[in-house]
Protein backbone atom coordinates (compact mmCIF):
# COMPACT_ATOMS: atom_id res chain seq x y z
CA UNK A 1 0.00 0.00 0.00
CA UNK A 2 1.04 3.73 -0.55
CA UNK A 3 2.58 5.27 2.17
CA UNK A 4 0.92 8.30 2.99
CA UNK A 5 1.67 11.99 4.03
CA UNK A 6 -1.27 13.88 5.46
CA UNK A 7 0.20 17.53 5.36
CA UNK A 8 -3.18 19.35 5.94
CA UNK A 9 -3.26 22.02 8.01
CA UNK A 10 0.55 22.29 8.54
CA UNK A 11 2.23 25.69 7.96
CA UNK A 12 5.26 26.01 5.54
CA UNK A 13 7.96 24.31 5.03
CA UNK A 14 6.63 20.98 7.43
CA UNK A 15 5.11 19.23 4.53
CA UNK A 16 8.16 19.44 1.92
CA UNK A 17 10.05 18.13 5.30
CA UNK A 18 7.25 15.46 6.13
CA UNK A 19 7.76 14.60 2.68
CA UNK A 20 11.43 14.32 1.88
CA UNK A 21 11.55 12.04 5.18
CA UNK A 22 9.02 9.54 3.72
CA UNK A 23 10.20 9.51 0.70
CA UNK A 24 13.94 8.04 2.12
CA UNK A 25 11.96 4.93 3.29
CA UNK A 26 9.26 4.71 0.61
CA UNK A 27 9.59 4.23 -3.53
CA UNK A 28 5.84 5.84 -3.98
CA UNK A 29 4.31 8.23 -1.70
CA UNK A 30 0.24 9.94 -1.53
CA UNK A 31 0.99 13.31 -0.25
CA UNK A 32 -2.31 15.63 0.48
CA UNK A 33 -1.85 19.41 1.27
CA UNK A 34 -4.70 21.82 1.14
CA UNK A 35 -2.93 24.71 -0.64
CA UNK A 36 -1.39 25.58 -4.33
CA UNK A 37 1.73 26.30 -2.50
CA UNK A 38 2.27 23.32 -0.28
CA UNK A 39 1.58 21.76 -3.98
CA UNK A 40 4.06 23.46 -5.96
CA UNK A 41 6.72 22.85 -3.04
CA UNK A 42 6.06 19.12 -2.97
CA UNK A 43 6.11 19.18 -7.23
CA UNK A 44 9.55 20.97 -6.82
CA UNK A 45 10.77 18.28 -4.44
CA UNK A 46 9.45 15.43 -6.42
CA UNK A 47 11.48 16.51 -9.76
CA UNK A 48 14.37 17.24 -7.23
CA UNK A 49 14.35 13.57 -6.15
CA UNK A 50 13.85 12.29 -9.77
CA UNK A 51 10.28 11.31 -9.19
CA UNK A 52 7.22 11.36 -11.23
CA UNK A 53 4.74 13.57 -9.89
CA UNK A 54 0.99 13.19 -10.24
CA UNK A 55 -1.85 15.51 -8.68
CA UNK A 56 -5.55 15.68 -8.15
CA UNK A 57 -7.54 17.77 -6.31
CA UNK A 58 -10.28 16.55 -4.54
CA UNK A 59 -13.01 18.46 -1.94
CA UNK A 60 -10.36 17.07 1.22
CA UNK A 61 -7.61 18.47 -0.21
CA UNK A 62 -5.15 18.07 -2.77
CA UNK A 63 -3.75 14.63 -3.58
CA UNK A 64 0.26 14.12 -4.56
CA UNK A 65 1.46 11.06 -5.60
CA UNK A 66 5.65 10.92 -6.02
CA UNK A 67 6.97 7.80 -7.27
CA UNK A 68 10.63 7.11 -8.05
CA UNK A 69 11.69 6.24 -11.69
CA UNK A 70 13.75 3.16 -11.86
CA UNK A 71 16.87 5.39 -12.29
CA UNK A 72 17.49 8.55 -11.21
CA UNK A 73 18.06 11.74 -13.23
CA UNK A 74 20.14 13.78 -11.25
CA UNK A 75 21.30 16.79 -12.34
CA UNK A 76 18.10 18.19 -14.26
CA UNK A 77 16.96 21.23 -14.45
CA UNK A 78 14.89 21.14 -11.77
CA UNK A 79 17.86 20.61 -9.15
CA UNK A 80 18.60 24.12 -9.98
CA UNK A 81 15.41 25.25 -8.83
CA UNK A 82 15.13 26.46 -5.18
CA UNK A 83 14.14 23.11 -3.57
CA UNK A 84 10.99 25.17 -1.77
CA UNK A 85 9.07 28.63 -1.52
CA UNK A 86 6.98 29.25 1.53
CA UNK A 87 5.71 32.68 -0.33
CA UNK A 88 2.57 32.39 -2.20
CA UNK A 89 1.36 34.29 -4.62
CA UNK A 90 -1.13 36.10 -2.37
CA UNK A 91 -1.74 39.87 -1.69
CA UNK A 92 1.58 42.29 -1.49
CA UNK A 93 0.74 45.24 0.91
CA UNK A 94 2.81 48.54 0.99
CA UNK A 95 2.96 50.19 4.07
CA UNK A 96 3.97 54.04 3.47
CA UNK A 97 4.89 55.47 7.26
CA UNK A 98 5.76 58.54 5.55
CA UNK A 99 4.79 61.23 3.15
CA UNK A 100 8.37 61.35 1.96
CA UNK A 101 10.11 58.39 0.43
CA UNK A 102 13.44 57.78 2.20
CA UNK A 103 15.59 60.09 4.82
CA UNK A 104 17.72 62.32 4.22
CA UNK A 105 16.06 65.47 1.99
CA UNK A 106 12.55 65.56 2.15
CA UNK A 107 12.08 68.03 -1.12
CA UNK A 108 13.58 65.21 -2.55
CA UNK A 109 11.97 62.71 -0.88
CA UNK A 110 8.76 64.65 -2.24
CA UNK A 111 9.39 64.21 -5.79
CA UNK A 112 10.96 60.50 -5.27
CA UNK A 113 7.30 59.56 -3.47
CA UNK A 114 5.46 61.64 -6.30
CA UNK A 115 7.48 59.31 -8.88
CA UNK A 116 6.71 55.94 -7.33
CA UNK A 117 3.13 56.64 -7.03
CA UNK A 118 2.88 57.46 -10.82
CA UNK A 119 5.02 54.68 -11.08
CA UNK A 120 2.63 52.19 -9.18
CA UNK A 121 -0.55 53.86 -10.73
CA UNK A 122 1.08 53.24 -14.43
CA UNK A 123 2.79 49.90 -14.62
CA UNK A 124 2.37 46.26 -13.54
CA UNK A 125 2.31 44.94 -10.81
CA UNK A 126 1.27 47.28 -8.09
CA UNK A 127 0.42 46.57 -4.50
CA UNK A 128 -3.13 44.88 -3.70
CA UNK A 129 -3.42 47.18 -0.85
CA UNK A 130 -1.81 50.14 0.36
CA UNK A 131 -1.73 51.43 4.05
CA UNK A 132 -0.81 54.91 4.90
CA UNK A 133 0.26 55.31 8.39
CA UNK A 134 2.21 58.20 10.47
CA UNK A 135 2.41 61.32 8.51
CA UNK A 136 2.10 58.85 5.32
CA UNK A 137 -1.92 60.20 5.44
CA UNK A 138 -1.40 63.00 4.42
CA UNK A 139 -1.28 61.62 0.88
CA UNK A 140 -4.27 60.28 1.02
CA UNK A 141 -6.08 63.62 2.17
CA UNK A 142 -7.50 66.91 0.24
CA UNK A 143 -4.66 69.29 -1.00
CA UNK A 144 -2.50 65.84 -1.77
CA UNK A 145 -0.37 65.45 -4.83
CA UNK A 146 -0.23 62.21 -5.18
CA UNK A 147 -4.09 61.93 -5.07
CA UNK A 148 -4.94 60.92 -8.31
CA UNK A 149 -2.22 58.31 -8.73
CA UNK A 150 -3.82 56.63 -5.51
CA UNK A 151 -7.51 57.47 -7.02
CA UNK A 152 -5.99 55.21 -10.39
CA UNK A 153 -4.48 52.25 -8.27
CA UNK A 154 -8.31 52.40 -6.10
CA UNK A 155 -9.94 52.33 -9.44
CA UNK A 156 -7.43 49.22 -10.31
CA UNK A 157 -9.67 47.44 -7.44
CA UNK A 158 -6.42 48.12 -5.19
CA UNK A 159 -7.51 48.52 -1.61
CA UNK A 160 -6.26 51.49 0.02
CA UNK A 161 -6.66 52.22 4.00
CA UNK A 162 -5.42 55.37 6.06
CA UNK A 163 -4.95 54.85 10.11
CA UNK A 164 -7.93 56.57 11.48
CA UNK A 165 -5.65 57.69 14.50
CA UNK A 166 -3.07 59.26 12.45
CA UNK A 167 -5.61 61.30 10.61
CA UNK A 168 -7.05 62.17 13.89
CA UNK A 169 -3.61 63.11 15.16
CA UNK A 170 -3.15 65.57 12.52
CA UNK A 171 -6.78 66.42 12.42
CA UNK A 172 -7.36 65.84 8.98
CA UNK A 173 -10.04 63.21 9.43
CA UNK A 174 -12.79 65.39 7.30
CA UNK A 175 -10.03 65.88 4.26
CA UNK A 176 -9.74 61.99 3.12
CA UNK A 177 -10.01 61.74 -0.42
CA UNK A 178 -9.12 58.08 -1.42
CA UNK A 179 -9.36 54.70 0.47
CA UNK A 180 -11.46 54.34 4.13
CA UNK A 181 -10.36 54.49 7.39
CA UNK A 182 -8.89 51.53 8.84
CA UNK A 183 -7.27 50.42 12.33
CA UNK A 184 -4.83 48.81 13.77
CA UNK A 185 -6.83 45.52 14.37
CA UNK A 186 -7.26 45.23 10.81
CA UNK A 187 -3.97 46.88 9.63
CA UNK A 188 -2.39 44.26 11.59
CA UNK A 189 -4.55 41.62 10.06
CA UNK A 190 -3.78 43.29 6.76
CA UNK A 191 0.11 43.02 7.25
CA UNK A 192 0.51 39.82 8.74
CA UNK A 193 -1.81 37.68 6.61
CA UNK A 194 0.37 39.16 3.45
CA UNK A 195 2.64 37.13 1.62
CA UNK A 196 4.84 40.07 0.81
CA UNK A 197 4.64 43.18 3.35
CA UNK A 198 6.51 46.14 1.79
CA UNK A 199 7.10 49.19 4.26
CA UNK A 200 8.39 52.66 2.77
CA UNK B 1 -14.94 58.07 -30.20
CA UNK B 2 -12.72 58.67 -27.11
CA UNK B 3 -9.65 60.68 -27.88
CA UNK B 4 -6.08 59.69 -26.33
CA UNK B 5 -4.18 62.47 -24.32
CA UNK B 6 -1.20 62.23 -26.06
CA UNK B 7 1.74 63.66 -23.83
CA UNK B 8 4.88 65.44 -23.83
CA UNK B 9 8.47 65.40 -21.41
CA UNK B 10 10.07 68.18 -20.67
CA UNK B 11 13.81 66.93 -19.62
CA UNK B 12 16.40 68.79 -17.23
CA UNK B 13 19.76 68.23 -16.86
CA UNK B 14 19.25 67.40 -12.88
CA UNK B 15 16.85 66.87 -10.47
CA UNK B 16 17.09 70.41 -8.73
CA UNK B 17 16.47 71.91 -12.19
CA UNK B 18 13.78 69.84 -12.48
CA UNK B 19 12.50 70.92 -9.11
CA UNK B 20 12.92 74.03 -10.19
CA UNK B 21 10.77 74.07 -13.26
CA UNK B 22 8.25 72.62 -10.79
CA UNK B 23 7.92 75.48 -9.08
CA UNK B 24 7.63 77.78 -11.81
CA UNK B 25 5.22 75.82 -13.67
CA UNK B 26 3.28 75.43 -10.29
CA UNK B 27 3.11 79.44 -9.85
CA UNK B 28 1.70 80.29 -13.33
CA UNK B 29 -0.98 77.41 -12.51
CA UNK B 30 0.35 75.18 -14.65
CA UNK B 31 -1.48 71.98 -15.57
CA UNK B 32 1.85 69.46 -15.73
CA UNK B 33 3.01 66.14 -13.73
CA UNK B 34 6.36 64.94 -12.21
CA UNK B 35 7.08 61.52 -13.19
CA UNK B 36 10.16 59.43 -13.83
CA UNK B 37 11.67 59.75 -17.07
CA UNK B 38 10.82 57.07 -19.06
CA UNK B 39 13.07 54.55 -19.52
CA UNK B 40 13.00 54.69 -23.62
CA UNK B 41 14.38 57.96 -23.23
CA UNK B 42 16.96 57.31 -20.27
CA UNK B 43 18.34 54.74 -18.30
CA UNK B 44 18.90 57.15 -15.17
CA UNK B 45 16.87 57.18 -12.26
CA UNK B 46 15.40 61.03 -13.05
CA UNK B 47 12.43 62.84 -12.88
CA UNK B 48 10.67 65.12 -15.54
CA UNK B 49 8.04 67.05 -15.81
CA UNK B 50 4.83 65.28 -17.75
CA UNK B 51 2.40 68.01 -19.76
CA UNK B 52 -0.28 67.63 -21.97
CA UNK B 53 1.37 67.52 -25.79
CA UNK B 54 -1.06 71.00 -27.15
CA UNK B 55 1.19 72.60 -24.36
CA UNK B 56 4.25 72.53 -26.06
CA UNK B 57 4.96 75.80 -27.27
CA UNK B 58 3.34 77.59 -23.91
CA UNK B 59 5.69 75.22 -21.74
CA UNK B 60 8.80 76.17 -23.99
CA UNK B 61 8.17 79.71 -23.97
CA UNK B 62 7.93 79.55 -19.78
CA UNK B 63 11.04 77.89 -19.38
CA UNK B 64 12.77 79.41 -21.77
CA UNK B 65 16.24 80.95 -19.84
CA UNK B 66 15.88 78.56 -17.16
CA UNK B 67 19.02 76.96 -16.45
CA UNK B 68 19.15 72.97 -16.82
CA UNK B 69 16.32 73.08 -19.96
CA UNK B 70 17.54 70.31 -22.03
CA UNK B 71 14.05 69.66 -24.42
CA UNK B 72 10.37 68.54 -25.09
CA UNK B 73 9.98 65.34 -26.29
CA UNK B 74 7.35 63.30 -27.34
CA UNK B 75 6.30 60.38 -24.79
Amino acid sequence: MIHRVDARGLACPQPVINATKALETNDSINVIVDNVTALENIRRLGKSKGCTVTDEKKSDGIYIVLEKKGTHESASESDHEALFSCSSSGSIVLVISQEVMGKGDDSLGGILMKSFFHTLAETDPSPDTIIFLNSGVKLVVDGSEILEDIKNLEKKGKKIFACGTCLDFFNIKDKLMAGSVSNMYEIKELMLSASSTINL
Amino acid sequence: MIVQKTYHVVLFQSVNQTMWADKILREIKFQHKLVPVPRHISSDCGVCLRISSDQVKEVREALTGVEGFIEIVPL
